[in-house]
């Protein structure tokens, strides 16, 4: 992979995303009714996440980013 | 600010710096307690697709391609409170055909044969299974898969695990991964070229390292890093010309954030992905929907989504002999060791909106169905030079679905 390539794309995005994220966070447990909703959470459903993500993986050339684990298939 | 440099090497340090400086304080946006009810499910896949020629270039193209009706399952069970087993299963039906190289190539309409898969009706059946522990401050999750088709097996396991803080407003993901596949080369549709006894293996080696992090009672952030190490056979049995190299070390950021917003009582969803390989493929991903719950628990959910990608360094793009007799492919650049018209390893921009009602019925069931449609074009690409030889890809989808919690 070329490194350099990688760093100019990611690294900008990346220290942003560290640094936001690294920021201080003050909500407390009772404020997190809003949080607690399904649409909320990164799962989502889980069987259309699994139809969709092996539609697109099929077709394109890119794939994966959301996490790791599951099966291969010979479609890609 | 003073940890941005001009220099690569200083911004890769500040990466670093960051990271370090982020990981003492790693904690849990959400709650990481046992799930208190089980759910089973059900969703049914219709999937059409097709190709269209509107360019001088591509004009007679114009064809249908693959078909696929796929069901799948899904249970979830909690036990003693720590502890949750979840299993999907699912089985597709696979007819049609696909271009052996670029748009063209297609085996005779007679034959019905599906040239990415090998086989004609071509069933896939996989199924995994996960069982996690909860902690007080983590969880804990040991996965498998297994994958089977008449051509292709594939086995993985994986484990997955994440740290909270205290009041849960950071989540630390660590996750790894190995899939070993099972190429079969010995059947008739195999390309002369390729045909062998002995079949071709891939052995696929995957890390996770991820932060979700609550910035407001209303935002929620996530960013994931992947790194996928894989060697073995990586070319295409049923396409020709195309000889792939043997290893392919993938690398991904993923971005995601969730916003609700109070009045509307509706939540935003967007996501960002980069993706770079060694083939050469560089990827932007760009998603968003947005969940609007309605009276009667209704709910709808319109998305939208764009990618763009470059093309793989060994990608062959479509030759004045091909444009003029579509029945042949484009030589390879001589001497090549590698080299693909997989219209996938091209140059294209791609963009697909989507609906999803869903309708909660009452005593725990929830029933849901979705409507997707997706455009790949050469000319969409933001990133990298389409190959106009190359026709547009349409796919159109349906998904019904139905589940229960008990």
């Amino acid at each position: 992979m070329k490194k350099s390539h990688i760093l100019s794309w990611a690294s900008p995005l990346v220290l942003m995303a560290m640094l936001s994220l690294s920021g201080c966070s003050s909500v407390q447990p009772w404020e997190k009714q809003n949080l607690a909703k399904p649409e909320m959470t990164f799962e989502g459903d889980r069987l259309d996440t699994s139809y969709t993500e092996h539609i697109y993986s099929s077709k394109e050339g890119a794939s994966g980013g959301y996490g790791v684990g599951g099966g291969g298939c010979g479609c890609n | 600010m003073a940890m941005v440099s001009t220099t690569r090497s200083t911004v890769f340090s500040a990466l670093i710096a960051s990271a370090a400086m982020l990981l003492p304080s790693a904690k849990s946006a959400y709650a990481d307690a046992a799930p208190e009810k089980a759910i089973v499910g059900m969703k049914y896949l219709n999937y059409h697709d097709s190709q269209s020629g509107d360019t001088a270039q591509t004009a007679g193209m114009s064809r249908d391609r693959m078909n696929v009706n796929a069901l799948s399952f899904m249970g979830m069970v909690p036990i003693a409170g720590k502890w949750s087993v979840a299993a999907t299963f699912i089985e597709d039906s696979i007819t049609g055909a696909s271009p052996a190289y670029h748009s063209s190539g297609f085996p005779s309409s007679n034959a019905k044969h599906d040239a990415s898969s090998g086989a004609s009706g071509e069933l896939r059946y996989a199924g995994d299974l996960t069982v996690t522990r909860y902690f007080s401050r983590g969880t804990l999750g040991l996965g498998t898969s297994y994958s089977q088709e008449s051509d292709y097996i594939s086995r993985g396991i994986s484990l997955n695990g994440t740290l909270s803080t205290e009041d849960k407003n950071t989540t630390v993901s660590l996750g790894t991964a190995y899939n070993s596949d099972t190429i079969s080369l010995d059947k008739p549709a195999v390309v002369a070229s390729k045909q062998q006894d002995a079949p071709g293996r891939k052995k696929v080696y995957s890390g996770l390292v991820g932060v979700t992090r609550v910035l407001s009672k209303n935002d929620v952030v996530q960013l994931n890093f992947t790194y996928t190490h894989g060697h073995g056979y990586y070319s295409d049995p049923y396409k020709a010309p195309d000889v792939r190299p043997g290893h392919r070390n993938i690398f991904t950021v993923m971005t995601r954030w969730n916003h609700h917003f109070e009045a509307p009582d509706g939540t935003a969803r967007l996501s960002y992905r980069y993706y770079s390989d060694t083939f050469g493929v560089r990827a932007h991903t760009f998603g968003a929907e947005y969940v609007q719950p309605l009276s009667k628990g209704w709910e709808l959910t319109p998305m939208v989504r764009f990618h763009s990608q470059s093309a793989a360094d060994f990608y062959v793009p479509v030759g004045a002999a091909e444009l003029a007799d579509p029945s042949t492919p484009t030589p390879p650049p001589v001497g090549a060791l590698h080299y693909s018209e997989d219209q996938r390893l091209s140059a294209f921009g791609a963009f697909s909106y989507g609906m999803k009602v869903s309708k909660d019925l009452g005593h725990s069931w929830l029933v849901d169905v979705k409507y997707e449609h997706y455009q790949q074009r050469y000319d969409w690409c933001i990133n990298g030079h389409g190959d106009p030889g190359v026709a547009n890809f349409n796919i159109r989808d349906i998904q019904l679905g139905i589940s229960r919690k008990f």
